[in-house]
């Protein structure tokens, strides 16, 4: 920046804001920005199926003979679409673990590798105890 | 320019929190969820396996221990945290600015907090608490 523009950007009311108009659908226009909205809408059905466990839950409050469990096709069908969405934003969140996180080991820096391999390890070592629990204490 | 160091230079402590929650939500979910909705939603309806939620004993036992609580306090909680900044974002970059402004933010944010106190009340009121 010259002496000048700063001149000429101190002296005006307010400063001049530069602000990108994205066109409609611009994440339509390449794979790469499509996949980052998904990834970004994977909120949705996640919340939603996590709202239908919330009630799943306060179901129980009916007593055993008012409570009874999801089992339509339509739920399972939902059930499918939510996996889907839910498995993308947990290969895309650990895999982001080795960006995000610096780490030093015995002075030398851990791998970005090293890092996202040790996330896919806590989701499957998670995946296991999750599924035990679930199984294991029904009859 | 001098005067957008000195502006910089103030912790952002709200900025830390939303985020420490929406980093938090995002990872317990990324590690759980598939696996939850796979036995709950998918295995456990079409009779592939046993799951606690198919009768009513089994799941009142589950839900009665403090431990699967707070799990699931801690999973829903965090991750409607997660989610409302999710949404938030996703509504700016499909071209809705007001999603940036304060009343979309206490709507968002407000919406994961409702979330979280509902969670808390289901949890007390549906299975008292036993260590069986």
């Amino acid at each position: 920046m010259t002496e000048g523009d700063e001149a000429a950007a101190s002296t005006g009311t307010a400063p001049r804001v530069y602000k990108p108009e994205m066109p409609r659908g611009w994440w339509l226009r390449r794979r790469h920005y499509f996949l980052y909205m998904v990834r970004e809408f994977t909120a949705v059905p996640m919340a939603a199926w996590l709202l239908w466990l919330l009630v799943e839950i306060q179901r129980a409050a009916n007593g055993p003979k008012g409570y009874y469990p999801a089992a339509s096709p339509a739920f399972i069908v939902f059930s499918i679409i939510c996996l889907g969405f839910a498995t993308y934003h947990s290969v895309t969140f650990l895999s982001l673990a080795g960006v995000i996180i610096h780490l030093r080991f015995m002075g030398k820096p851990v791998p970005p590798r090293a890092i996202v391999a040790t996330m896919f390890g806590l989701w499957l070592v998670a995946s296991v105890v999750i599924a035990a629990v679930l199984i294991g204490f029904a009859r | 320019m001098n005067h957008d160091t000195t502006k910089s230079q103030k912790p952002a402590i709200s900025h830390l929190f939303w985020w420490f929650l929406f980093a938090n939500g995002g990872g317990l979910a990324a590690l759980v969820l598939p696996v939850q909705i796979l036995v709950q939603g998918v295995l456990g309806p079409l009779g592939v396996v046993h799951v606690v939620d198919r009768h009513y004993d089994t799941w009142i036992n589950v839900l009665g221990n403090p431990i699967v609580k707070l799990y699931l306090l801690a999973l829903i909680s965090l991750a409607f945290f997660h989610f409302a900044h999710r949404l938030r974002y996703f509504l700016v970059d499909l071209g809705v600015p007001a999603a940036r402004t304060l009343p979309a933010q206490v709507i968002f944010y407000g919406g994961a907090v409702v979330v979280t106190a509902v969670t808390i009340w289901v949890l007390l009121t549906t299975a008292p608490i036993s260590f069986a």
